[in-house]
């Protein structure tokens, strides 16, 4: 049978005096780690607060969303599109309405090929709206086309239509009939988008047989009609559409 | 385990405090850093002492989350959990050094205490960790080198009294009852000083929180946008959202988890980063952002529930979307069916989708997602998840009622 073993006084008291100087040390460092940790925190705390008033770095630049600027945006191009924005009634609160031929050679104040040389970048974003002669209703194809064009908007702000007419009849005719095909143009999109913003989105220039008549290289640009025979004559009784990637 | 009066769970018990003590370090390090309202690398490594990295998203996502720090509504941030542990855990390396240097003459009481006392924080870290599994999803590194030293601290307090019990031949001095509630008291106030501490110095952010601008055009030209209004809704809230980018799902969750998103008469913009109708990038960041995008339009009046499976598919259709529009349009039409996807792929969607990017555009809106705005207030983007709380306290307090 196994008995407990007095420990004896002395020894007892040497333990107490030993467990005594482990606690007073313990008690040291605890005091120590907690004062560290507070200072530690009080540090943190205080540069942050000082990086907050006088910052180390600027902020991380951050893109601004806003309508899309695409390469063709040249200058020359702005001006013009510019002009005729604010001459033919986009901008924001006129009254009127598009731009005849003579508005156009006079705010554009640019020359015929330099007027059109100005939409090649738009090739392949735009598209050629063909006409019957003498007519401004607008085909199933012309339909397809305009309602393919309209819809890839993406960051465009402005959709412009470019009607002409070729140059069979007098000027007076071709002026007005051209404005029909623009008009037809923008019947149609106001059918289709059902959108109240629309008037403030579509621009519109007719300009008959007067200015930046087209050559038949256009004939290879999309063309509601790409399957008929094309030259100077039927690409130019047409409207030609395409949203415009500038920041106007 | 222990032979009798070993020293070696006392030594443990005084490693786990001190590794304890450097994992809640780092997390409060990581915490105070973003006081002066910019990102920062965070530590995330179960090595101590690994650097921060900005690789670092479960760390992240549990520093943002409602369960990381306390008093959010009355501090910028509120006082991180972690400040708790780093004050407790100098007072369990304190006393695990007692009971080292004393060893066998170690007073039964302290070793009873300790052994009691020293199982709480893993306690604490079992709730965590299950907090963590459950509502989070995610385990931060950080958090799991405080579990493990939570758990290696109750080895060595437990393996501390098994060492030390029966050992009737050891010299022990008795020590008096009422040392149990002063060590109670000193454990309380250690665990308290460093969030004291961090309360009075947190830098005053008030004059900050509406420095970020206004929306200069409330409508939407052309469309309506999409409501999801709460059940007890005071707020006027407009959030700009892409539902495949991970942080815009880290804030709705936030929203929905602290009871926010019931407060807010919530008008959602959707912005996309996916360059496939998004203009503004060159890139796409979430491919397949626009489907899933044109599938919460279609929602109408589901949208909200569109958009929260959105985010919990997350990860799948963010798969799906780099795989291809075809996996995109399967995942859609087999949860919400061929009427839905019919939707999708109507124009008409494309246009109203085109008509919100341009409101962002229109607005001159940061490209960048989550964005809340309360009326017209713009939320800065640090306010929207640290500060979540305390701006809406400030700026919106009848949310918080």
């Amino acid at each position: 049978m196994t008995q407990a073993t007095d420990p004896g006084p002395r020894t007892v008291a040497n333990g107490a005096s030993a467990s005594a100087v482990a606690g007073i040390g313990a008690l040291v460092v605890g005091a120590l780690l907690c004062a560290g940790s507070a200072f530690a925190v009080r540090s943190w705390t205080s540069a942050a607060a000082e990086r907050l008033v006088t910052p180390e770095a600027e902020k991380p630049e951050v893109a601004i969303a806003d309508q899309a600027e695409v390469a063709y945006c040249t200058t020359q191009f702005k001006q013009v599109l510019e002009r005729v924005l604010h001459s033919c009634g986009l901008a924001e609160g006129e009254a009127r309405r598009g731009c005849k031929p003579t508005d156009v050679k006079t705010f554009a104040s640019i020359s015929d090929d330099d007027f059109n040389a100005l939409f090649t970048p738009l090739k392949d974003r735009g598209g050629v709206i063909m006409f019957d002669e003498g007519r401004d209703d607008l085909d199933d194809k012309a339909k397809k086309l305009l309602e393919e064009r309209w819809f890839a908007r993406k960051g465009a702000r402005y959709f412009f239509v470019v009607a002409r007419a070729s140059k069979t009849g007098n000027q007076a005719k071709n002026r007005a009939l051209s404005h029909r095909r623009a008009n037809s143009v923008m019947y149609f999109l106001t059918q289709l988008a059902n959108d109240p913003q629309i008037e403030k989105k579509v621009g519109m220039l007719w300009l008959g047989n007067e200015f930046a008549q087209l050559s038949k290289e256009y004939c290879s640009w999309p063309t509601s009609r790409p399957e008929e025979k094309c030259d100077e004559e039927p690409i130019n009784r047409s409207a030609f559409v395409s949203w415009v990637d500038c920041r106007l | 385990m222990f032979g009798r009066g070993s020293k070696v769970p006392a030594a443990i018990a005084l490693a786990a405090s001190l590794l304890g003590l450097l994992f809640a370090s780092y997390s409060t390090l990581d915490y105070a850093k973003h006081l002066d309202r910019r990102l920062h690398d965070v530590h995330c490594s179960f090595i101590p002492g690994a650097a921060a990295t900005n690789e670092a998203e479960a760390c992240r996502v549990a520093m943002y989350s409602p369960y990381s720090a306390l008093l959010k509504d009355q501090y910028w941030g509120g006082l991180p959990i972690s400040l708790f542990g780093l004050g407790a855990f100098c007072f369990f390396a304190a006393f695990s050094l007692y009971l080292l240097l004393s060893a066998e003459r170690a007073p039964r009481r302290a070793v009873g205490f300790f052994a009691l006392i020293g199982t709480t924080p893993l306690l604490v870290s079992l709730l965590m960790l299950t907090i963590s599994l459950t509502q989070l999803g995610q385990l931060c590194k950080t958090c799991v080198g405080i579990y493990i030293a939570a758990f290696l601290l109750a080895v060595g307090a437990i393996g501390t009294w098994v060492a030390n019990r029966g050992d009737a031949a050891a010299p022990r001095q008795p020590i008096a009852l009422a040392l149990i509630p002063a060590w109670l008291v000193a454990l309380g106030v250690t665990t308290l000083v460093p969030a004291v501490v961090y309360a009075a110095s947190v830098p005053d952010q008030r004059q900050y929180l509406s420095q970020c601008g206004e929306i200069k055009q409330a409508k939407i030209k052309g469309d309506n946008p999409i409501k999801l209004r709460g059940t007890r809704a005071v707020q006027p809230t407009m959030l700009f959202e892409d539902p495949l980018c991970p942080t815009c799902k880290a804030f709705h969750d936030r929203l929905v988890t602290e009871n926010i998103i019931e407060k807010l008469d919530i008008e959602l913009v959707l912005f996309p980063l996916d360059s496939e109708c998004n203009w503004m990038l060159d890139h796409p960041l979430h491919p397949g952002a626009c489907i899933v995008s044109k599938a919460v339009l279609c929602g109408e009046g589901n949208a909200r529930q569109v958009l929260e499976w959105a985010y919990t598919e997350q990860e799948y259709l963010a798969r799906a979307g780099k795989a291809g529009a075809g996996v995109l349009r399967a995942a859609i039409k087999q949860r919400w069916g061929e009427g839905l996807l019919r939707c999708v792929d109507d124009r008409k969607t494309d246009v109203r989708l085109n008509n919100h990017l341009h409101f962002a555009s229109e607005n001159n809106i940061p490209v960048s997602t989550p964005q809340m705005y309360l009326g017209k207030r713009r939320i800065c983007d640090e306010d929207t998840d640290l500060g979540l709380r305390y701006t809406l306290g400030q700026l919106a307090p009848e949310v918080l009622k």
